[in-house]
């Protein structure tokens, strides 16, 4: 179970912020294509870094906490996961704030934020 | 400099200008996008430090790598920057890749078809004629 670890954390990372999709109306999970158009480029760069880092020694993975699948030089796979979900976090998050902030949803026990319109009225 | 630090320095500077030279974006001028940077870099602090407290490290650095600087939860200090740059770099794409898909004069607000109804009068006129004809 140990070897899970890495990829639990990244499965609660997508459970925690999930709400976010539909109690702040986030809608990252439901403009796939705007999404897969946002992670691309982050994701070429960040997973050829790692590569290489990996390749190279600068960091490197236990075998105890990882599924045990590597790509060449010894990135771990769950990496790969780790540049969709983090970004898809961090996405989740800042529409969030966004709406919050233009008044399109409300905060839990805040009526609206001031000197904005509110938007969704919950019946 | 070690190569981490310098690396993620460099990532960082990078995105900042690719921001500020190519997108534009005027994210950094946004309150909506720094606050959820703290939000972010809050919650990246379990994260990140599950990954690589020194107890019991998932990910392991060779330590001459590395500012060995790690001030919260035995998280290095670059880590922070290399996230402001990968997230940043998702953020800014996003945001280009909503401008173009609805809004071609650049209006910054990320309003989609099935919202015009409500936000239609936040944009400007031609863009609402586009929106409304969706």
């Amino acid at each position: 179970m140990a070897r899970f670890q890495y990829l639990i954390l990244m499965g609660l990372c997508v459970l925690v912020t999930l709400p976010l999709e539909f109690a702040f109306d986030a809608r990252v999970w439901r403009r796939p294509r705007r999404l897969a158009i946002a992670l691309v480029p982050a994701f070429l760069a960040f997973v050829a870094w790692d590569l290489w880092a990996s390749s190279t020694g600068t960091w490197d993975f236990d075998p105890a906490f990882t599924v045990g699948v590597t790509l060449p030089g010894g990135m771990a796979i769950e990496e790969l996961v780790f540049f969709v979900v983090v970004p898809v976090c961090a996405l989740l998050t800042l529409e969030s704030v966004r709406n919050v902030a233009a008044g399109r949803v409300r905060l839990p026990g805040v009526d609206r934020l001031p000197g904005r319109r509110g938007r969704v009225e919950q019946p | 400099m070690p190569i981490y630090p310098t690396l993620s320095i460099g990532a960082a500077a990078l995105v900042v200008a690719l921001e500020l030279l190519v997108f534009r974006t005027g994210i950094f001028r946004q309150a909506a996008y720094w606050v959820a940077m703290a939000i972010v870099f809050a919650f990246m602090i379990p994260v990140d430090g599950w990954l690589t407290k020194l107890s019991a490290p998932i990910v392991l650095y060779r330590e001459a790598d590395t500012s060995g600087l790690r001030p919260v939860w035995d998280i290095l200090a670059e880590e922070f920057l290399y996230a402001f740059a990968l997230l940043t770099l998702v953020i800014l794409v996003w945001d280009r890749a909503g401008r173009s898909e609805r809004a071609p004069d650049g209006a910054t607000d990320d309003t989609d078809a099935d919202d015009a109804g409500v936000a239609a009068d936040r944009l400007p006129t031609a863009t609402r004629r586009v929106e409304v004809r969706r």
